[in-house]
């Protein structure tokens, strides 16, 4: 297990200044995936669905809509086998928005 | 689901139970949701003014939910959502927008929800959810997350007393917990405001051990969770003593129990949100229900009549009956005779 893995698992596979350099959308690890059908209902986005794999040991796993997600983290919570990742929204391609304005301002007290 | 009707600010609700602002209430499709749920009204996703335009951005991930139970099939008991929401996402032109859609498509009433700093900036985004036909106003001037240190005296009191002026629909003004909240209550009231919201959720911090470092985003981020509807029932209790306008409780609301407890306690209608999340939608059915069987169980015509009941049996510290441990005969203690250690 790599030293910079942390407890909690919305944070688990985090890249060094992810926040920074990469904003994340969340992706199903679809081997882990034990179609237990918790995470649709809990996202507000309509990001997640429930698809049939033949293949797969479930015959159904949960797939992420990468232009519904807004990498908000609930799933990660949801999921009971850690079967999330995070994967940089190349899609949206701007990154976060002026990061070290807005902590300067969210700071602002 | 007949004597759960609740009238609140002019508005007929088909259930005290109102969707709180935030990501439940952020899309015209959840407006639906809760209207098939059964919810009595929504309040909608808070649009910050153009000032606070980094507000629509968010940090991602922005939730975490620490202890939670995770039970499946909506029975989570506890959980603490620890988050660092932001505002509506879209434009000012996207929120307009959005409440015109919901208006249209939602019977129940819509709730729109603003903040802004400037007493102008207030003003003018309250006229514009009027004029977007919202059925009422919240100003949320308390949110965990908001931007800087902006005083409830030096700005907000202004505020109120701005949009009030310009308004004709009913303005509600959502309050912090703490030790403030009785006081702003009264403020609100004198500055004309419909109704108060108690309590938002509170700005807390949690620190993972193994890295040693804050979690999330490393920044102060907003707290909640069943636990805290303990602190918000003595709030309400407290507000509804003292002022006049109705109460919208929320705060750790997971059932159909704790809404009981907050019309017990002088609450007109109750807010939920989080419970959403752990549990689904399908929540706002299961308390409308729990409500149901409540009234059928008690015999009553509609929750009126309880409404503020447990405050009339509440007591002063003064008149709360002591007695002395000396005075009982027995040991008290352990290593009082008669007990081996």
């Amino acid at each position: 297990m790599n030293a910079e893995v942390t407890k909690y698992p919305g944070l688990r596979p985090l890249p060094p200044d992810f926040a920074r350099e990469y904003p994340p959308l969340a992706l199903v690890v679809e081997d882990k995936c034990i179609a237990c059908d918790r995470c649709p209902p809990l996202c507000f986005f309509d990001a997640l669905i429930m698809e049939t794999r033949p293949r797969h040991k479930f015959k159904r796993t949960a797939v992420v809509i990468p232009d519904n997600c807004t990498g908000c983290g609930l799933c990660f919570e949801a999921c009971p086998v850690d079967a999330f990742v995070w994967e940089p929204d190349n899609a949206g391609g701007k990154g976060p928005l002026h990061p070290t304005e807005k902590t300067e301002r969210d700071l602002g007290v | 689901m007949m004597s759960l009707r609740t009238e609140f600010l002019g508005m007929q609700l088909q259930s005290p139970v109102m969707i709180a602002s935030g990501p439940a209430s952020h899309d015209v499709n959840q407006v639906r949701l809760a209207q098939e749920q059964n919810a009595g009204a929504v309040v909608l996703k808070t649009a910050c003014s153009d000032k606070f335009v980094h507000m629509r951005s968010w940090p991602r991930p922005r939730y975490k939910l620490l202890d939670w139970d995770k039970q499946i099939e909506g029975r989570s008991k506890t959980f603490s959502l620890y988050s660092y929401e932001q505002g509506y996402s879209g434009t000012l032109e996207d929120y307009w927008e959005f409440i015109r859609v919901s208006k249209k498509h939602a019977s129940i009433p819509v709730i729109g929800s603003i903040f802004a700093d400037d007493v102008n900036d207030w003003v003018e985004l309250a006229k514009q959810v009027e004029q977007c036909g919202a059925d009422a106003l919240e100003l949320d001037i308390s949110s965990p997350h908001r931007p800087g240190s902006l005083g409830f005296e030096t700005t907000f009191v202004a505020a109120i007393s701005g949009v009030v002026k310009s308004v004709k629909i009913p303005v509600l003004v959502k309050l912090g917990p703490g030790a403030d909240v009785l006081h702003q209550c009264l403020a609100a009231q004198e500055n004309g405001a419909s109704a108060v919201t108690l309590c938002n959720r509170l700005r807390g911090f949690d620190v993972d051990i193994e890295s040693q470092k804050p979690i999330l985003h490393g920044y102060f981020a907003g707290v909640g969770g069943p636990w805290a509807k303990y602190y918000t029932m003595r709030h309400v209790a407290e507000a509804a003593q003292s002022v006049s306008i109705p109460i919208s409780a929320t705060s750790g609301i997971m059932s159909g129990e704790d809404v009981i407890k907050y019309i017990l306690l002088g609450a007109s209608t109750v807010q939920i949100l989080s419970v959403i999340m752990v549990n689904g939608w399908d929540s706002v059915q299961r308390i409308n229900r729990e409500i149901a069987e409540y009234i059928q169980r008690k015999n009553l015509t509609s929750l009126e009549d309880i409404r503020g009941k447990a405050l009339k049996a509440m007591t002063s510290p003064d008149d709360i009956i002591r007695w002395s441990g000396e005075s009982k005969r027995g040991p008290r203690n352990f290593w009082d005779e008669g007990f081996e250690k």
